[in-house]
């Protein structure tokens, strides 16, 4: 031991961040570590229903969860994808599927094939999407966890959760107070920072306790209250690509059984989510308010429920982008302190995740060395890019200019690593994954296809191939992906048999 | 049907390792109908190909292209690799061994050479080849293919590539492309002809007046790059203020004793010698720095090395160290030594042209040429050539040696950014982190950084919070499982011996 060891940790706000990272860190780190978790019960939290992506089931596991208790215990439901009603133009929909499409062969890529043979003129070919299972499953409301050996098609599933954040928060809390950390009640009403240094020394809470630290999370949200209030690391600002800057958010009754996919719809100036919960169903309303009033805004979002409101309305605000150093001397940032990208693609759990991880791979001792937190700071910003660049895509790809909003966003200005990527995708369909990026060539194969992009060609090594054989090969792939989507249970048969919850709701 | 202008006949310039790969890889992808492929060399012009040493990547060329690995390693007097012995390189009488394949099992998220770190404060002071099979055959000079029957086991895991003989190699794929439709034509190449519209390349035509049309051209012309140089204007970008080595010597030597299964480099006074087993005979040679050393000394050290006597006149090679700005350009592009150069010294040169023809498949033109396409193929090939770049700077960066005025200078020059952070991540807690693509993983960082005494100041915190017992016990698991299954296996001649010698070998 060099006795340079993090002696204790302070997780400033508990919320989704807050907790997901004490019950990590509680878990990985030495026991000679005390994790302190302050949260004041007054301050809401953001945390409303979320919809996920497939890493968590990883991180979950990672946590030593199980999966069925910890659907029960949030209401939880699964998910297959999210399906963008109204994006690429109106009235169009597509589904933005987890998994793979068809099967590739000679090692090229499925939709190769699916567009030479569409290019040439193949009539009875249907939608990409009837090639992934997924996909197929959703819409017919079925879900089942991937089985079989890889190759076979039922292996082809992936999935994620939709779930309450602050049962997921209050489930974690438990886990972590068994593994050691402390939480404190009280709101922070000062940052002390060490004048040698200019890192962070203690908080102070109201009436006076004063905590001090050797590493600080700051999980306190927007706010920054850390890294910002404290530290001025400043803010990188991206609304010029994504001009989304509030949204309201409320829960209404559920109609009818879950579906097992998350809906996007897009709107006059922004978009509305649906995330269905065992017990209801979570709503909102991403928008503008440069191109929408947030009274216009609320009454779009209630005029579109699909069950009566079980709440008041709740509006946030938010700046689009990331904390220019994620990691500012001994002071880490996590969750929405770090940064803010509009929920589109289900990405707000996912990068708090994969903060933790890369703090644990990086976590630091006493000396606070540069060379660990510059790493940390260049992987988070490229994480944040990757994202924003997939989030612009779905905006600036497609036909819609119905409103000032849609036009405004046709004629955004891409980043330059957008471009390459569309480009490639447009002369000849090409996918290219760069940088271990987080969504893969599948994901963005969905978006912009489901967008509307044509190809104007293909791959040419697919033409040595011969098109009959190609062609009934394609036909296979289709009729076993619907033969195995219909045989799956229903996803209300699979929720009761394994995971259903006590408040879930009933239909008859 | 076809309804995209597809490209109707390629050309590949040059023959040699790179020019009869890609013959082979486009003839066996391509089918027989897709193209015509030309190849056109010249038997006046030499290859630089000599002994060859090559990473456990080939393996997946090979499987790419049908090969039975026996009748290969028999064909091109092959022996097996199961990584490279760095001699000298850190100071005079020290080695280390860069072996293939992982160390130990990753345990808990965290990378298994965090916990051989510990174990080195508990008073337990071994080396970490105890922990990689590879490295203990090699000490042993035992080997054997990985067993697909015992897939858990670290037998099961066993990475290998080759040493060969590169014109051999060469002539075997010759063989192979040609059988399925590849059409050879012999000459020198005097001109090539470009479109006056739009700058592409539209023939190249050799000595006897001959002329060759093509769609695409792949040039495999070597340090010349005739057509993606001469004719159409790539530069070059220069690396050689990092790897001032800039000319090699190479000669073979009689064999004296059974080949061992790894490659070794030697470093010198003003470069490093390889030693590359073969079945029949060992290839040598002599990279060094001419600022540094003339050509005379340079061959009087490679000489006094050799371990029995010289079977060929040593031939000299001039190179600068460095790539092209362009790999891909109009309708041609580069494929081994015509894209850039770096030198050996992690066996890279064959990889960099399996690699070049990976991607070229990836991104395959028809007569449209995206821009798009050739774009990112010149961004990955810049990306790769980099990432090999600063591995290869890290052996000569991070030494105690000073004893001449070459291992001065390389001490203290400036170097890339990117090598810098790993450097100090590194010696900080232990860690590395593999970027984006990257060839070489943390196993070989670990083991050039740690092989040439780089410690670091710590080690993972995840690590540490494994108690100290369990790490000892379980450590001292793995490394007898490694010592037990290396005794089991055969030694390196045997195997060769039983399984691949070459005909002309008394068995």
């Amino acid at each position: 031991m060099t006795g340079q060891e993090i002696r204790s940790i302070v997780i400033a706000g508990g919320g989704t961040a807050g907790w997901m990272t004490a019950t990590a860190l509680s878990l990985l780190l030495p026991k000679t570590a005390q994790i302190t978790l302050i949260e004041s019960d007054e301050i809401g939290t953001v945390g409303v229903g979320e919809a996920t992506i497939p890493p968590i089931v990883g991180f979950n596991q990672m946590l030593g969860i199980d999966e069925n208790a910890f659907l029960k215990a949030t209401n939880g439901t699964f998910k297959l994808g999210i399906e963008f009603d109204g994006w690429g133009a109106a009235h169009r929909r597509y589904m933005h599927p987890f998994g793979s499409y068809g099967t590739d062969m000679k090692g090229i890529r499925f939709h190769q094939f699916y567009l030479a043979l569409k290019q040439a003129g193949v009539a009875d070919l249907g939608r990409l999407e009837d090639y992934s299972l997924c996909a197929t499953a959703a819409y017919q409301g079925r879900f089942l966890r991937p089985e079989g050996p890889v190759g076979e098609v039922l292996s082809t599933l992936k999935y994620a959760f939709h779930f309450d954040a602050s049962l997921y928060a209050q489930f974690l809390r438990q886990r972590s107070e068994r593994q050691g950390v402390r939480r404190l009640e009280g709101k922070i009403d000062a940052v002390e920072l060490n004048t040698d240094t200019g890192h962070i020394a203690s908080v102070s809470l109201e009436g006076g306790a004063v905590i001090a630290g050797d590493l600080f999370i700051d999980c306190t949200g927007f706010r920054g209250l850390l890294i910002e209030g404290a530290l001025n690391t400043g803010y990188e600002d991206w609304r010029h690509w994504l001009p989304c800057d509030r949204a309201w958010a409320v829960p209404c009754a559920a109609v009818a059984p879950p579906i097992p996919y998350t809906r996007s719809t897009a709107d006059a100036a922004g978009w509305r989510w649906r995330i269905p919960l065992q017990h209801r169903t979570g709503n909102g309303y991403v928008f503008a308010s440069e191109f929408i009033s947030e009274a216009d805004a609320r009454a779009r979002l209630l005029a579109n429920l699909d069950g009566e409101p079980l709440a008041e309305p709740r509006l946030l605000k938010f700046v689009t982008g990331r904390r220019k150093l994620a990691w500012n001397r001994n002071c880490v940032a996590i969750g929405l302190s770090a940064g803010f990208l509009e929920p589109l693609e289900s990405t707000s759990i996912h990068l708090i995740q994969s903060a933790i991880s890369k703090l644990v791979a990086l976590f630091p001792d006493l000396r606070f060395t540069a060379a660990e937190r510059d790493e940390y700071n260049q992987q988070t910003a490229t994480d944040f890019e990757h994202v924003r660049d997939f989030i612009i895509a779905h905006y600036k790809v497609g036909d819609r200019a119905d409103t000032p909003f849609w036009a405004h966003c046709r004629a955004i200005a891409a980043p330059q690593s957008l471009e390459r990527k569309l480009a490639l995708y447009r002369h000849r369909g090409r996918l290219v994954r760069h940088d271990d990026e987080l969504f893969a060539e599948q994901s963005w194969l969905a978006v912009l296809d489901g967008q509307g992009i044509e190809p104007y060609g293909h791959d040419p090594l697919v033409d040595a191939l011969p098109y009959d054989q190609m062609r009934e090969n394609v036909g296979h792939i289709r009729k076993a992906v619907g033969a195995a989507a219909g045989a799956l249970p229903t996803h209300q048969a699979f929720i009761d048999r394994f995971c259903r919850a006590d408040a879930a709701a009933r239909f008859s | 049907m076809q309804i995209q202008d597809t490209l109707k006949k390629i050309a590949i310039v040059g023959g040699g390792t790179a020019g009869w790969m890609t013959a082979a890889a486009l003839a066996k992808v391509l089918g027989p109908h897709y193209a015509q492929i030309e190849l056109i060399e010249s038997d006046e012009i030499g290859t630089v190909g000599v002994g060859e040493a090559t990473i456990p990547q080939i393996n997946i060329f090979n499987r790419m292209l049908g090969l039975d690995e026996n009748e290969f390693v028999r064909k091109t007097k092959a022996t097996f690799k199961l990584g490279i012995e760095f001699v000298d390189w850190d100071r005079p009488g020290q080695r280390y061994f860069h072996p293939f394949g992982p160390y130990g099992v990753d345990m808990n998220g965290v990378s298994f050479h965090a916990f051989w770190l510990k174990l080195q404060t508990l008073g337990v002071n071994d080396s970490i080849n105890d922990y990689n099979l590879q490295a203990v055959a090699a000490r042993e000079g035992k080997f054997m293919r990985a067993q697909a029957a015992a897939p858990n086991s670290p037998a099961g895991k066993i990475a290998h590539a080759f040493h060969f003989d590169a014109g051999l190699y060469a002539r075997f794929l010759r063989d192979y492309a040609q059988q399925r439709g590849v059409r050879r034509h012999e000459g020198r190449i005097v001109d090539v002809q470009l479109n006056l519209d739009n700058g592409f390349i539209d023939a190249v035509v050799v000595e006897d007046g001959r002329r060759f049309e093509a769609d695409l051209f792949i040039d495999c012309t070597g340090f010349r790059g005739l057509l993606i140089g001469h004719a159409l204007g790539s530069t070059y970008e220069d690396f050689s203020h990092w790897l001032p080595c800039d000319r090699a010597i190479a000669v073979p030597c009689a064999k004296v004793a059974d080949p061992i299964p790894y490659t070794r480099a030697t470093a010198g006074p003003a470069g490093w010698r390889w030693r590359i087993p073969l079945q029949h005979r060992t290839g040598n040679g002599h990279v060094y720095s001419s600022k540094f050393i003339d050509d005379q000394a340079a061959l009087d050290q490679l000489l006094a090395g050799l371990d029995g006597p010289p079977t060929a006149e040593p031939r000299m090679l001039k190179f600068q160290t460095g790539r092209r700005t362009e790999f891909w350009k109009k309708n041609c592009v580069a494929i081994g030594l015509s894209s850039g150069f770096l030198e050996p010294l992690e066996s890279t040169s064959i990889h960099l042209i399996q690699s070049g023809i990976a991607k070229l498949l990836q991104l395959f033109p028809d007569r449209g040429f995206e821009p798009a396409d050739i774009n990112y193929y010149n961004v990955l090939s810049a990306e790769e050539f980099d990432f090999v770049r600063d591995f290869i700077i890290l052996h000569y960066r991070i030494t105690q040696r000073d004893d001449t005025p070459f291992w001065r200078y390389l001490r203290t020059m400036p170097i890339p950014d990117r090598l810098q952070r790993k450097i100090d991540i590194f010696e900080s807690r232990g860690r590395i982190f593999r970027e984006n693509e990257e060839l070489f993983n943390d196993t070989s960082w670990f083991a050039v950084m740690i092989g040439q005494g780089l410690r670091p100041r710590g080690f993972d915190s995840v690590a540490s919070s494994v108690p100290d017992d369990e790490v000892i016990a379980r450590l001292a698991n793995i490394k007898a499982t490694i010592a037990q299954t290396s005794r089991r296996m055969p030694t390196h001649a045997d195997y060769i011996r039983d399984n691949c010698a070459a005909e002309n070998e008394p068995a």
